[in-house]
């Protein structure tokens, strides 16, 4: 894939079209006001019709599994079909142009629809997904998906101290849980922690739990104040004696091997940035142009100026790589491949770092104006760090792809 | 009802200041613009939706409507567009641009008319690049059909459209038989502008034109899209208006300060000459 099709373009104008008539003249409130991101999410997904594609898509998903569980089922294969790569590209549109303006709501909707949903899809039973997870893919739920800690981010399973204890048929729940996107308004929390079998906790088992909002013992704060991806809120979870049926575990066992599934949901997590760090960086690089031909000093437009000349160019390189990430990304689709957690890495450490330095030369390109909030790329590059933390930091990333790099 | 609706496409009218005119004054510099519809054509278009339609199922088309543009093969994605946002099928006519006037676009939409037999045109009033304004009217003459311009409402009535436009200090309204030609102004994507004989009277529709839904756009790309060439609808295609010159608005002149409210009206009064 070298460019987008007609197809691709005309979804692009379509979300194009939303984001400008919807997002970006409420872009203050929705930055710096109390307004949750929900209402315009809830919007975009009516107008574009998405809730009935996830519905057919979920249905048909069910049913695919139905048949792979018939033991006289042939084993699955991923066949290349180019309509696997068209559903990562319709999922990547709408990122980069949410991206234009407000990565925060791309960070909440993805958090929602995406890794909690996911979470719940991936491992979870009939009844779960189509209790939990369904609401989620069509937004008519928010989700939150809880594994950091105060004293566990980067080891994540490690240091975690949520745990959860047997209790006849159930389990009771207790933990704190902080960073957790959409955490004070999720109607819908995966909850991860290890099961307390009176071992040690670096031996015990992880497990994963649906919690619902207003469960006795489940406090979700206020938003948190954040440096910037102020459009999607962040808070914190306290579970104290929380009390849960075994329908609530998921998957319904104990051997649910929730590592391996948060890893997946790592690498689909980190996939995604590339497609938010290009939406970033157009934006970026588009307000900059536009302000390197108006703005004059010297009695010329500052775009005459080899260094200001360097700054463009620097960013349009990052733009044709992240590009070309995201094109990858679809064309592996459609082959019927997935990328492997160390390639996830790279694309992510890569895509991060660039948002970050484009953003970084963009204020610096509008000078005292770029430092000022009225001018965009003050907003985006605060919203941009946070690529280089969430989602795995930088540090992790490198570890990630060393990693695989040295073995064997 | 089967609707015809005529669209172009215009350099974005945001970005206006882009347009370009290079040195020889001969004509306007396309290159690099990026190009939208004209929006009066899109509130047409949302207008014939309407009018096709009950409006609490707007999936489903009772009626046609056909888009129609004018270009090179570039504006075919205008009516793809189109067809996600509900159109039927769309019909290319292949030209360029500056081998176009409103006569020679009205004379072949009227030659495509005779073919396609619609009961109705409903097209925008004007198009925001060259603000003509004139395409519905020659049409109209052409044909010899009724026609109501400006239209900022319109209601469906048996066999016929009753159209209202707004005028100094009141609203003026005329019932056309069909078939006719209406051109619509900015007023008609009000969410109570436009009723079939379907949607009830007390809906509602959004303000503004609607949202093709992603489905939506994927099936357009199998809908029918059909080249015809020019000189099959007009084998006469002479300009009427021919453009001698382009040049740019004259850039304007830094203000000044006055110092006091007497010398504001002796230069209101000298240099502006408005008092």
């Amino acid at each position: 894939m070298i460019e987008w099709s007609e197809m691709h373009l005309a979804i692009r104008d379509a979300f194009r079209r939303f984001v400008e008539a919807e997002i970006k003249p409420n872009l203050t409130e929705l930055e710096h006001g109390d307004t949750p991101p929900y209402a315009v999410l809830r919007k975009m997904v009516e107008t574009f019709g998405l809730a009935d594609m996830a519905r057919a898509k979920f249905a048909k998903d069910l049913a695919r599994e139905a048949r792979e569980r018939d033991p006289g089922a042939p084993p699955r294969e991923r066949k290349p079909s180019p309509e696997a790569g068209n559903e990562v590209a319709m999922q990547m549109i709408p990122i980069i142009e949410l991206c234009h303006y407000c990565p925060g709501m791309v960070t909440a909707l993805g958090v929602s629809m995406g890794l909690t949903a996911r979470a719940i899809t991936s491992r979870g039973t009939r009844v779960q997904k189509e209790r939990w997870a369904l609401p989620l893919l069509t937004l008519e739920t928010i989700g939150a998906w809880a594994i950091t800690e105060p004293s566990s981010g980067s080891d994540a399973f490690g240091a975690m101290l949520s745990t959860a204890r047997r209790d006849g048929e159930g389990y009771v729940l207790n933990g704190s849980k902080t960073f957790i996107t959409n955490g004070p308004y999720a109607d819908t929390i995966v909850f991860i922690c290890k099961l307390d079998e009176g071992n040690e906790p670096r031996e015990r088992k992880i497990v994963s739990f649906i919690l619902d909002k207003g469960m006795p013992g489940l406090t979700q704060s206020k938003p948190l104040r954040k440096m910037g991806l102020h459009s999607s809120p962040t808070g914190e979870l306290f579970l104290e004696d929380v009390r849960v049926g075994k329908d609530r575990l998921i998957g319904e066992t104990e051997e649910a091997q929730s590592r391996s599934g948060a890893k997946e949901t790592f690498a689909s997590e980190r996939t995604g940035v590339a497609a938010m760090a290009l939406g970033i960086v157009l934006q970026c690089q588009k307000l900059s142009i536009e302000y390197a031909k108006t703005r004059v000093q010297f009695g010329r437009p500052i775009g005459e100026f080899q260094l200001i000349q360097l700054k463009l160019a620097k960013m349009e390189v990052a733009r044709m790589n992240l590009q070309n990430l995201v094109f990858r990304q679809i064309e592996m689709a459609s082959a019927g491949k997935s990328m492997a957690l160390a390639e996830a890495s790279a694309c992510k450490l890569y895509a991060a770092q660039a948002a970050m330095d484009v953003c970084l030369e963009a204020v610096q390109l509008f000078g005292g104006n770029g430092y000022m909030a009225e001018y965009q790329v003050e907003q985006l590059c605060r919203d941009a760090k946070v690529l280089q933390i969430y989602g795995g930091t930088d540090e992790i990333q490198v570890s990630q792809i060393a990693r695989s790099l040295l073995a064997g | 009802m089967k609707i015809l609706v005529p669209l172009k496409r215009v350099a974005d009218p945001d970005n206006a200041n882009k347009v370009k005119i290079p040195a020889a004054g001969d004509k306007i510099e396309t290159t690099g613009l990026e190009w939208k519809p004209n929006p009066f054509d899109e509130y047409a278009l949302e207008a014939a939706l309407r009018l096709t339609e009950n409006g609490q199922t707007p999936k489903v088309r009772a009626g046609e409507v056909v888009v129609v543009t004018f270009g090179p093969k570039e504006t075919e994605q205008t009516l793809r567009a189109a067809l996600a946002t509900g159109a039927d099928r769309a019909i290319r006519i292949d030209t360029t641009d500056d081998k176009l006037d409103g006569d020679l676009v009205a004379r072949a939409l009227a030659a495509l008319i005779e073919k396609e037999k619609p009961d109705v045109v409903v097209m925008g009033k004007q198009a925001v690049d060259g603000d003509s304004n004139q395409v519905g009217q020659i049409l109209a003459e052409l044909l010899d059909w009724p026609m109501a311009t400006f239209a900022a409402t319109i209601k469906e009535e048996a066999g016929a459209l009753v159209v209202s436009r707004e005028v100094d200090g009141g609203v003026a309204t005329m019932r056309v038989k069909l078939p006719a030609i209406v051109t619509v102004d900015l007023r008609i994507v009000a969410p109570t502008s436009v009723y079939s004989t379907k949607t009830a009277a007390t809906f509602k529709y959004n303000d503004g034109v609607r949202f093709a839904a992603l489905p939506a756009i994927m099936a357009a790309k199998k809908k029918l899209l059909v080249e015809i060439k020019l000189a099959d609808l007009a084998a006469d295609q002479a300009l009427k208006v021919e453009y001698k010159a382009f040049q740019a608005p004259p850039a304007r002149k830094a203000g000044i300060k006055v110092k006091d409210v007497t010398e504001l009206v002796t230069r209101l009064k000298n240099e502006a000459k408005v008092l």
